[in-house]
């Protein structure tokens, strides 16, 4: 006959006000095996937990129910509670009388019915509840972090700071992603490149971290701690060890005439290159697609005039296995497009814009490069047509982005502030000129940024037009941009010289097979899911990987760091402990009834099952069982719900458990 | 005008007269962002074509034709309302002060107004008389705005109660206010003045 205490909570009012607890109570304490009840206002509190731990050993209690909120909520404050009482934790369990009962019904006699229901089938599962042990995982203190821009620059430095081995891999030449790409940055004005530069030449010269560029992620297995990911090494064609960047290469390079992806296509470069002057590392790559020597075997310069003979076109792709125990993913975002999109893609471009095809109509990113002295026109303001001086610029807004009917319903963010900020590099540019930006609503939340928007409207005199653009063509070398100002309640036309349109914030391309790989969740438009919006908004669902920056979410860079170093903070928290103590909620296989169909392998979300060899003495195969890695189950139970055999069981949630409260209702 | 399309450039933008009305009000129009506060608590708001938030609205587009093309300032009754409670401390009760003084002296599209009117002649009134004549005031502004008969048979009622004189008396120091008037001409020339 087991002893078991049930203690039930008034939560205030939040139970007691719609359930009577003392009926509730005194019915548990009617029920076989119930050897002790009572209620209390607040059992979180401490003379709460007191009380249980009293009643736990005078009552000799063998388990423990608290009849309150959601697991969730305090699921383990109480088996705190009851460890401490010298009870094994996981024999104390909650029903959950709160959020199931108290919260949805209004019948006062019929939520007390229920409630005592929930209490009753809850005691026949801590009846049948057994004694676990956490379990222990060892932990490879040496991270991944996956993307080289302002994120995964901020939390590999950090990581490296903390003593703990990076492995930084970015998919690019260069690390310094599109924050290298800005010419100055709200709301201070200063120049992205020298705030940047620095912090690229420290992961460089980091005695802690690896920097792979030019590389992916091509497998990731494992898990909490003891991750295994494949890294691909693209043919960069030149060897990093001899190269001295001296750029030789790139001056000799006779094909010169190449749209520079770094500049949005506006400048032009070498089939041998580097992104930009400041790149990370120094080693040019050659771009094989556009390489003469590639595609007609004739040429060859390169090769020729590099002192140190670093130029190889026999180079392959090469991969290596890196041991991490922590993931930090920060691959950050792509804009939108308003060009015509295939058929069948979600996302649909701007017809009424003229999907792209007008040369003077460019997005934001493109200002930057126009407003950067590294830029390609050397950072004067020049429409892209003729090259001229525009003297009446158009900014539009919220393009693409809180467009349902173009696919994405979110606010990008920071459009608004990069707006503010465009009007003003312009103004103190190309002094005759007039910017005006064509808005919805400004959000300028954040330390100082009002204020800056503002001083874009009254010192710097752009003129903002509540209003949305509905049409955009081109009339001589004009475009006529036809809009509305809403305030007024007039149309407004005006012959623009040059038009930016701050386009939606997208995820990286390529961001969901990525998550694939890593095994973690994005939502429908690919940005990664966080494990809880508010309260673990840099964890994945799955353990030991992290997100920082835009690749979760449209961020500015102040958001984006942040979230790196609280993805570092975390990733070091995780290293400084030398075993990982984990929840054994976790499913386990008996193997004598395993007939190896692995039906639990593929329903798996979180790739814990594994084929297990079962041999003979004499070393003959007996048969293939599944086998849950227990580092890595998430405990969710779907492989126990699918096994045919009913040969796997999730701890603490047995199958003789489940029937158990049914039974009892 | 209310709601012909609007052209937007440095050429059609006046923003020579939004400096003079920054001038004359001393309060900048740029402040402004629009929350509509000052409209919601206007008395007069709803017999305006323009609610005061547009009126800022339009400065700021360099549109102040459109304003002084319509009556909306001079609806105003400049209890100012509308400064006490900005939240951006744009004075707008001085900035419709600035556009009537404008619209007077451009003698332009707002000549129609009635009000300017009635304005004009009730300062010609006390210039001339020292003080105010209402029966000449009353039969001036229906001879000029050419409703001969309005409000006539309030006439005997008034002048039976004593409320309307027959014959002016004149202040009998006229000198000193025409002295008041001249000097506030010649404030005006220096720009000293409204």
């Amino acid at each position: 006959m087991s002893r078991i205490g049930v203690f039930v909570c008034h939560c205030g009012e939040n139970i007691s006000r719609t359930v009577d607890v003392e009926q509730v109570a005194k019915a548990a304490g009617e029920i076989p095996g119930v050897a002790f009840s009572c209620d209390y206002k607040y059992m979180c509190s401490d003379p709460g937990q007191t009380l249980l731990k009293k009643a736990v050993a005078e009552h000799k209690l063998d388990g423990v129910l608290v009849a309150a909120c959601s697991p969730r909520m305090h699921e383990k404050t109480f088996r705190k509670a009851a460890e401490a009482a010298g009870l094994n934790p996981y024999l104390c369990e909650m029903a959950n009388i709160r959020e199931h009962c108290s919260w949805v019904h209004e019948d006062r006699d019929m939520a007390t019915a229920k409630a005592k229901d929930i209490v009753k089938l809850m005691v026949e599962r801590v009846r049948k509840g057994k004694s676990l042990a956490p379990i222990t995982v060892p932990v490879t203190k040496r991270a991944l972090v996956i993307g080289g821009g302002i994120a995964g620059i901020q939390a590999a430095l950090d990581i490296a700071d903390a003593g703990h081995k990076v492995v930084l891999v970015e998919r690019e030449p260069s690390i310094g992603g599109h924050m290298a790409q800005l010419s100055e940055t709200f709301p201070t004005l200063d120049c992205s490149q020298c705030i940047m530069t620095p912090k690229m030449v420290d992961v460089a010269n980091h005695p802690n971290i690896t920097l792979f560029t030019y590389s992916e992620i091509e497998k990731v297995d494992g898990y909490i701690g003891n991750f295994q990911v494949t890294v691909k090494h693209k043919a960069r064609s030149v060897d990093e060890s001899k190269c001295t960047g001296c750029g030789i290469c790139m001056t000799k390079c006779p094909k010169k005439k190449i749209p520079n992806e770094f500049d949005q296509g506006h400048g032009m470069r070498p089939a041998i290159y580097v992104p930009f002057p400041q790149a990370v590392p120094n080693t040019p790559v050659i771009d094989r697609e556009n390489c003469t020597m590639f595609q007609s075997g004739k040429c060859g310069v390169c090769a020729k005039v590099c002192g140190p003979g670093a130029v190889d076109y026999e180079q392959q792709d090469t991969f290596t296995v890196e041991d991490v125990g922590a993931i930090v993913v920060a691959t950050g975002f792509k804009l939108y497009t308003i060009d015509r999109k295939p058929e069948g893609s979600p996302i649909q471009g701007y017809g009424e814009f003229g999907y792209g095809t007008i040369p003077d109509i460019i997005d934001g990113m493109t200002f930057e490069r126009l407003a950067s002295a590294s830029g390609p026109t050397g950072g004067k303001i020049l429409r892209p047509s003729d090259g001229k001086e525009p003297k009446q610029v158009v900014f539009i807004q919220c393009v693409g982005s809180r467009a349902r009917e173009k696919g994405i319903s979110y606010c990008s963010k920071v459009c608004c502030m990069y707006t503010a900020k465009h009007t003003m590099l312009y103004h103190h540019k190309v002094h005759d000129g007039q910017a005006y930006v064509f808005f919805m609503d400004a959000r300028t939340p954040g330390k100082g940024y009002d204020e800056f928007w503002r001083r874009a409207v009254e010192e710097e005199e752009a003129v903002y037009i509540r209003g949305m653009v509905s049409r955009m063509y081109q009339r001589g070398d004009k475009i006529v941009v036809m809009g509305s100002d809403i305030q007024v309640g007039v149309q407004v036309e005006i012959e623009a010289d040059l038009v930016v349109l701050a386009t939606a914030v997208q995820p990286q391309d390529g961001a969901d097979l990525l998550a694939q790989k890593l095994g973690i969740s994005y939502d429908k438009y690919n940005f990664y899911s966080e494990a809880h919006a508010k309260l673990k908004p840099v964890e994945c669902a799955t353990a030991g990987i992290y997100l920082a920056g835009a690749c979760q979410g449209p961020k500015d860079i102040p958001d984006t760091v942040s979230q790196a170093s609280a993805a570092a903070a975390k990733v070091m928290t995780l290293f400084a402990k030398d075993k990982l103590e984990r929840d054994p909620v976790v499913a386990k296989v008996n193997e004598k009834y395993c007939v190896g169909c692995f039906a639990c392998k593929k329903v798996c979300a979180y790739g814990a099952i594994e084929e297990k060899e079962i041999r003979d003495r004499q070393g003959n195969l007996v048969k293939k069982v599944a086998y849950v890695n227990p580092g890595v189950c998430g405990g969710c139970g779907t492989c126990q719900a699918t096994c045919p055999s009913k040969s796997i069981e999730l701890d603490g949630y047995t199958d003789e458990q489940i029937m158990a409260m049914i039974e009892a209702l | 005008m209310k709601n012909k399309l609007m052209h937007l450039s440095n050429e059609t933008m006046n923003i020579g007269f939004v400096k003079k009305v920054e001038a004359l009000s001393g309060s900048s129009v740029r402040r402004c962002f629009q929350c509509g506060k000052c409209s919601a608590g206007c008395p007069m708001s709803t017999f305006m074509e323009h609610p005061p938030n547009r009126v800022v609205r339009l400065l700021q587009l360099g549109q102040g034709q459109r304003i002084l093309a319509g009556r909306s300032i001079w609806y105003c009754a400049s209890c100012e309302t509308c400064t006490t409670r900005c939240p951006n401390k744009v004075d707008l009760a001085a900035i419709m002060d600035a556009l009537r003084k404008l619209s007077w002296d451009a003698d332009g599209p707002s000549k129609e107004s009635y009000v300017q009117l009635a304005n004009r002649l009730f300062i010609e009134n006390i210039r001339t008389y020292g003080r105010q004549y209402e029966l000449r005031l009353g039969a001036a502004f229906n001879m000029k705005s050419g409703q001969f008969l309005k409000d006539l048979m309030l006439g005997p009622k008034l002048i039976s109660k004593g409320k309307l004189k027959m014959f002016h008396s004149k202040n009998k120091n006229i000198a000193e206010i025409e002295g008041i008037f001249k000097r506030i001409e010649e404030m005006r020339k220096k720009g000293e003045a409204l």
